[in-house]
């Protein structure tokens, strides 16, 4: 990251370090101490305004904590408040929650929004329905539900719905981090209709989040790998003086430095207001492809030990299996882009793929 | 993550887009016109002389180069979209990609002031060029074992003996910037008496043998030296320094858009075919190979910007090249995974045709210019490993 963002990486990497690494256990749904922590320092607003309750300054310091936490395998919602969530209310002129109370978003199809009038004036939606694989369900106090829009209206409902008291399921992904459901009961929500666009921005805003995630995982685990291949010794010299390492270890870099040089472009994109859709899109795609190949080759290097719990490495290999499907899998993600680039005919690939970034 | 493999962002460049219109205007006008046809791999295989002679009309051959020389001493960037453009419409730049790419800026680098006059302003209009000298039939990977030599005789001249290979587009080519071993091989030092020279193919002694690739095209060539007496000012760089300077040269003939968009011409016929059918998976994998595709184009922008602030990116160019050429390889795979259709040079359907031309030049694109395992290799090196 550019230099500006040292201070806050600094920061967040200090924190981080005053707490016991990988927290989530079968008991534990999440790190609050280091929630309260990051909150503490207003960590948890970084980049959302001042004016709206957040710490103010620049996406890309959003984009440092955000990219450090996933790094750490840090155990909060951050990545959803200040990347996703946060700035979907925003856009759609919702308040925004305390920052210091864990929030995160649902896309939610199954839930569908009907307006209400609770007599506390317009903009008032009941929500009705099961939102399933809810990050951080059971964890989050505030949830940002993308819900279905009325019948024979076009677009998304977002609402603001308070996830206390709400039945959740206990479900988790691969890494063990909440992906639960949460049923909503129709009770009455602030919210706003999106147009079909300004929803494919919310969903493009959520996978382009898990895509910086991923990126700054993958560079750890390139890290943690080419250390190890440095340390370990078999046939009395290191792991990476072998050829065969040396080409596995480059292979990784190849793709890591590929993911982290698209999802920074999709970024500055988005920081500049151009439109991300397929932006994000690529960026997401292509973080999921390169998960196949460095976490295969990252644990292949570790060999056994890689494989245990007691080792860190499946700490960062397991998120890297379950972000690469979540807000939108490289299925989903692929026929975006392969429809997106193709919105101007068959014969405008180029220069459309020269606008995306 | 802080490495020798990772380059700062490149900062957006309003006069690349600028001129990235100009060539497109172009490009669709000479499409139009009928001067060219769109083909695979055509930055090997694309000889046009005079379409190459209208790039160097328009000011876009040695962009980078400073006036004096014939040059327009614009960006890496421009340059950079240029080049892009010109691959993506699949036009003939053949004759003149490797002068442009890195004979020009290596003679820049390390030619006299008298080359530099002399040659420079005939590679920036079109008319010169030039081949790499470097593999020979025993010596692919491992060029530093290479056995080409030059001696001095009485008159002060280089005297070659040798043999070079692969030698793309040799048979109607000016010049080459041959590496020769100038001194006896010292296995203690193997890079060690290697030294470049700049060597006029019309010289008495060369002969030229074509060798067919796969789709019988004539592009590579052997080149075979025989008591070939180069004049002794036409010594590039330094005595010994060879394999210093082309390293520096290799930065330039790895890092460019060439290694990603060989096989580009396939993807776009690829998708005006999934544009037809609006099949899913077809839609699908035009993502997946697009997202990959932009992926690299950022790396390369990345290098672009880095040569603009003066930077030598050898490392990141090898790894570029690595997940590029890699990428141009399965642009092949991918298609036919989803598509059903025969590849054939001969057949109506401009998709089968296209899949043939690029499933032709594939075994290719992984071993010229440095084989991926030589890539890999230093990628290793960049990761602190070797």
């Amino acid at each position: 990251m550019a230099s500006d963002q040292d201070l806050v990486v600094e920061t967040v990497r200090d924190i981080l370090s005053a707490h016991e690494p990988f927290a989530l256990t079968a008991d534990t749904a999440w790190d609050a101490g280091l929630w309260a922590d990051l909150a503490e320092a207003g960590l948890t607003g970084v980049g959302l305004p001042e004016e709206a309750g957040g710490s103010g300054g620049e996406l890309a310091d959003a984009v440092a904590v955000v990219r450090t936490l996933a790094a750490g395998a840090g155990a909060v919602p951050v990545a959803e408040q200040l990347l996703a969530a946060g700035p979907a209310l925003l856009a759609a002129g919702l308040d925004l929650p305390d920052p210091a109370e864990p929030l995160t978003l649902a896309v939610a199809g199954a839930v569908t929004a009907e307006p209400v009038d609770d007599g506390d004036g317009p903009g008032r939606w009941q929500l009705t329905g099961t939102a399933t694989d809810v990050a951080w369900a059971g964890v989050a106090r505030h949830v940002a539900v993308l819900a279905a829009a009325p019948e024979g209206i076009e677009g998304a409902v977002l609402a603001l719905v308070d996830a206390e008291g709400l039945a959740t399921s206990d479900a988790r992904n691969l890494a063990g981090e909440p992906r639960g459901s949460l049923v909503l009961g129709g009770a009455p929500a602030a919210g706003a209709l999106l147009t079909p666009a300004r929803t494919g921005e919310v969903r493009a805003r959520f996978a382009l989040t898990r895509a910086v995630q991923l990126a700054a995982a993958l560079e750890r685990v390139l890290a943690w790998t080419v250390q190890y291949a440095g340390e370990r010794h078999q046939f009395g010299r290191p792991l990476g003086r072998f050829q065969a390492v040396q080409m596995e270890l480059a292979e990784m870099a190849g793709e890591v430095t590929a993911v982290t040089a698209l999802t920074d472009a999709a970024v500055q994109a988005l920081d500049r207001g151009d439109d991300v859709v397929l932006a994000a899109a690529a960026a997401k795609v292509r973080a999921g492809a390169a998960v196949e190949v460095v976490a295969r080759l990252a644990h292949q290097v570790h060999g056994a030990i890689g494989f245990t719990h007691e080792h860190k490495l499946h700490h960062l290999t397991r998120r890297l299996w379950s972000w690469r499907d979540e807000a939108g899998s490289e299925l989903t993600w692929s026929q975006v882009l392969g429809v997106g680039l193709l919105a101007r005919g068959g014969d405008d690939l180029w220069p459309a793929l020269t606008r995306v970034v | 993550m802080s490495s020798p493999l990772t380059l700062a962002p490149a900062p957006p460049s309003q006069a690349a887009e600028e001129v990235r219109t100009q060539v497109r205007e172009f490009l669709a006008e000479e499409l139009a016109a009928g001067t060219f046809t769109t083909h695979v791999d055509t930055w090997l295989s694309g000889v046009d002389p005079e379409f190459s002679r209208k790039l160097g009309r328009r000011g876009w051959l040695g962009m980078t180069w400073p006036k004096q020389y014939g040059g327009h001493e614009r960006s890496a960037m421009e340059r950079y979209a240029v080049t892009e453009e010109l691959l993506a419409a699949g036009a003939p730049v053949a004759a003149h990609w490797i002068a442009d790419r890195q004979s020009g800026p290596n003679l820049l680098r390390y030619g006299t002031e008298e080359q530099r006059q002399e040659i420079l302003p005939r590679i920036a209009a079109g008319e010169c060029y030039f081949v790499i000298g470097m593999s020979e039939p025993d010596s692919g990977s491992d060029l530093a074992s290479i056995r080409t030599r030059a001696a001095r005789n009485g008159d002060g001249d280089w005297v070659v003996n040798g043999a070079k290979v692969w030698t793309s587009n040799a048979h109607f080519s000016h010049y080459g910037i041959v590496l020769v071993r100038t001194s006896p091989a010292d296995p203690a030092n193997r890079h060690a008496g290697l030294s470049q020279l700049l060597v006029d193919l019309s010289l008495p002694g060369i002969t030229i043998n074509p060798i067919r690739i796969l789709d019988g095209g004539h592009h590579f060539n052997e080149v075979v030296f025989e008591d070939v007496v180069v004049p002794g000012d036409m010594l590039l760089g330094e005595e010994g320094a060879g394999w210093h300077q082309v390293t520096a040269e290799l930065a330039f003939e790895r890092s460019g858009p060439e290694r990603f968009l060989s096989t580009y011409p396939l993807l776009a016929e690829f998708a005006r075919r999934a544009c037809d059918t609006g099949d899913a998976a077809q839609l699908g994998a035009l993502g997946r190979l697009s997202a990959r595709l932009l992926a690299l184009r950022q790396l390369s922008l990345r290098i672009a910007a880095a040569l603009d602030r003066g930077e030598l990116p050898d490392i990141p160019a090898a790894l570029v090249k690595d997940v590029g050429t890699t990428f141009e390889a399965d642009v092949v795979d991918e298609i036919r995974r989803v598509v059903e259709v025969t590849p054939s040079l001969d057949s109506p359907d401009p998709l089968g045709r296209a899949l043939a031309e690029a499933q032709l030049h594939a075994p290719g694109y992984t071993l010229r210019g440095g084989t991926n395992e030589i890539l890999r290799g230093i990628v290793a090196r960049g990761l602190g490993l070797r």
